[in-house]
């Protein structure tokens, strides 16, 4: 029963700070109707900023935050006005292959000066910490910590968006760019501050994740796609619609978790051997599949 | 008899194309016979693999406007049905490759009637999903080899050995892809004049005036996207023979199918030279890139940078591909 336990307590836990991913996701594309490849790699930068940040000031990696926000600000504002600008005035086929070649760039400018090699950090106030929260079920206290921070990163988020003249202007643009334009709305700024914002929130999700996970150049495709899952769950530019999903694509990513339970409870051996942990990720790929063939717009979306 | 004579019709294109496509084909015929480093062969046999890649990518991505990012999966399919058929079965190459297209095709079907329910980014996503899902598989499949994959050992099968393709030679595999080549033109040639290429057309300028028009937009869309399978599945079958060992994690990578569109897209999509020129222009750059920037100069990445600085470029840029700047300045002309 605790395995069960567990691994829900995990899976919810882990799905707060994969909401977080995918919440820079869902704006952009709820703004302009572009899907960013590169959003993995923007999270690896928000990684390795928390790393750095970290180890050179000897700060708590939990409190490299603003400076993670900072960062992804800045980078996805320089990506949009350098680069998407001039990639929305062309077909949808330029538009995925000129994300992808910045998620290229990225991760192999990644590469070139960090290496290939997994970092990781050790030492903080949290790191090798752990509650018993009853039941007997364990949580790493970096985990616990992450999930909070993503809570509030999150409300910030939905604040800004719901309750702020720039998020009115935001979600106007998002509907109908050409009307808002008439109405006096910048749309070009807009769509410069839904990058700017989409980069600042993922970073800080990866400055999150850092504390739990190792970082190398590679790992930006996994929270691609897994971000990609989320947002299609919860809709395509729905913002709580992501943290709902986000939830949800963290207990799929528990699955293992579950697998085992059952296996111990019912005592099937077929059920273990079947080598689950290989296919954790695939449940994610399945459940995007699924997902968009049977509901396109998602739980709560509104862009078909 | 007419569908030959169509796919040997190309009386439709300027004369000076058909001249300088007739050099460069001649070229490719008298290549071998001049003396070359291996690299360079090995490099024209890439080049020639993925411009038949390309062309198939082409069909649904280019005249059909399809975004397909999937297409390696379908690579795995042709190299892995090949592969386990000459190693546990002794299959030899020309049974097995058409028997790797037609379940490449099958699969094609099953996952393409629920995939063109979707359009644009969607669509786009959901075939890198599939892709990825079928590598996991793989990956932990044991009767195709797991993660180890699986190696055509030279002591097995001796070379040279024409039924099961096995040589030891470069030069043959480069006069069997040019082979393949050649007829993957002329049935392209053919497509694009097709009921087919022109369906398919109509339907990328605008879906619903296709569907007013009676055309089975889905059907087609599905019809196009297995003809596309059969021509990867091809080439994948081909790749393993040449390079004697498959590894899931490369031949059905993301990578892959990205670079298949790449092909295409920086040609120019929905022409016929298009992947070619495409496939011309990248494949050497990156495998020289490589071997200057990466192994001589020890810059681990650099060659993938300098790569992915051309995509940003050209699809910010031109995203009509080089052929896009050709006919631009044609138009030009004429004025």
């Amino acid at each position: 029963m605790d395995i069960l336990l567990g691994s829900i307590v995990a899976g919810i836990l882990l799905g707060m700070v994969i909401a977080l991913v995918a919440l820079g996701l869902t704006i952009i594309f709820g703004v302009m109707d572009i899907v960013n490849f590169a959003h993995g790699e923007f999270l690896m930068v928000g990684m390795y900023a928390g790393l750095f940040t970290a180890q050179a000031t000897g700060m708590d990696p939990l409190f490299t935050l603003p400076v993670a926000a900072v960062v992804g600000f800045l980078l996805g504002l320089l990506c949009y006005v350098g680069f998407v600008k001039f990639l929305l005035r062309g077909p949808i086929v330029a538009q995925l292959l000129g994300t992808f070649g910045l998620m290229l760039f990225l991760r192999n400018l990644a590469l070139l000066i960090f290496g290939s090699s997994d970092r990781t950090i050790h030492k903080g106030i949290l790191v090798g910490k752990s509650f018993d929260i009853g039941m007997g079920i364990i949580v790493p206290a970096t985990k616990m910590a992450g999930a909070g921070l993503a809570i509030l990163a999150f409300a910030a988020v939905w604040l800004l968006m719901n309750r702020t003249k720039i998020g009115k202007a935001l979600t106007a643009t998002a509907l109908n760019a050409q009307a808002a334009r008439y109405m006096g709305v910048p749309t070009e700024k807009m769509n410069a501050l839904a990058w700017g914002i989409g980069g600042g929130s993922v970073t800080v999700a990866g400055a999150l994740i850092v504390n739990f996970w190792a970082v190398n150049p590679f790992m930006g495709l996994l929270f691609t796609m897994i971000a990609f899952a989320v947002v299609a769950l919860g809709g395509f530019g729905s913002v709580p619609g992501a943290f709902f999903a986000g939830l949800v694509v963290g207990l799929i990513m528990e699955i293992p978790g579950f697998w085992d339970f059952f296996t111990y409870t019912f005592d099937w051996q077929w059920m273990a051997d079947v080598p689950m942990t290989s296919f954790k990720y695939m449940w994610i790929y399945v459940a995007y599949f699924v997902i968009m063939v049977l509901r396109p717009r998602g739980l709560f979306g509104w862009k078909q | 008899m007419e569908a030959v004579r169509n796919s040997l019709d190309f009386s439709d294109f300027p004369r000076i194309d058909l001249l300088i496509a007739g050099a460069v084909f001649f070229l490719f015929l008298v290549f071998p016979l001049f003396p070359h480093s291996s690299f360079a062969i090995s490099t024209m046999i890439q080049f020639l693999m993925f411009s038949i890649y390309g062309m198939g990518w082409n069909t649904i991505g280019g005249y059909g406007g399809q975004v397909d990012l999937g297409k390696a999966q379908y690579v795995g399919i042709g190299a892995y049905t090949t592969g386990v058929m000459l190693i546990r079965w002794d299959v030899p190459f020309w049974f097995s490759m058409p028997i790797g297209m037609a379940i490449a095709v099958i699969w094609s079907f099953i996952i393409g009637y629920p995939l063109f329910r979707l359009k644009g980014h969607y669509f786009a996503i959901a075939t890198i999903a599939t892709s990825l899902v079928l590598k996991d598989l793989f990956t932990v499949w044991p009767f195709v080899g797991a993660a180890r994959g699986l190696e055509i050992s030279p002591v097995q099968f001796p070379p040279p050995d024409f039924r099961r393709l096995i040589f030891k030679d470069d030069i043959h595999y480069y006069y069997v892809i040019l082979g393949f080549f050649f007829l993957s033109i002329l049935y392209m040639n053919w497509f694009r004049k097709s009921r087919l290429g022109y369906q398919l057309r109509c339907i990328k300028d605008n879906e619903d005036v296709a569907r007013s028009l009676g055309i089975n937009v889905h059907w087609a869309k599905i019809k196009t996207y297995a003809i596309a399978t059969a021509f990867v599945s091809m080439v994948g079958s081909f790749h393993v023979c040449y390079v004697k060992a498959i590894e899931p994690v490369d031949i059905m990578s993301l990578d892959l199918s990205i670079l298949i569109a790449l092909m295409a897209m920086l040609g120019g999509a929905g022409s016929l030279w298009g992947p070619i020129i495409g496939a011309g222009v990248l494949i050497p750059l990156k495998s020289y890139l490589k071997e200057w920037l990466g192994a001589t100069a020890g810059l681990v990445g650099i060659d993938l940078i300098l790569y992915a600085v051309i995509i940003m470029l050209v699809s910010a840029f031109e995203p009509r591909g080089i052929w896009g700047i050709v006919e631009k300045a044609r138009r030009r002309k004429r004025r």
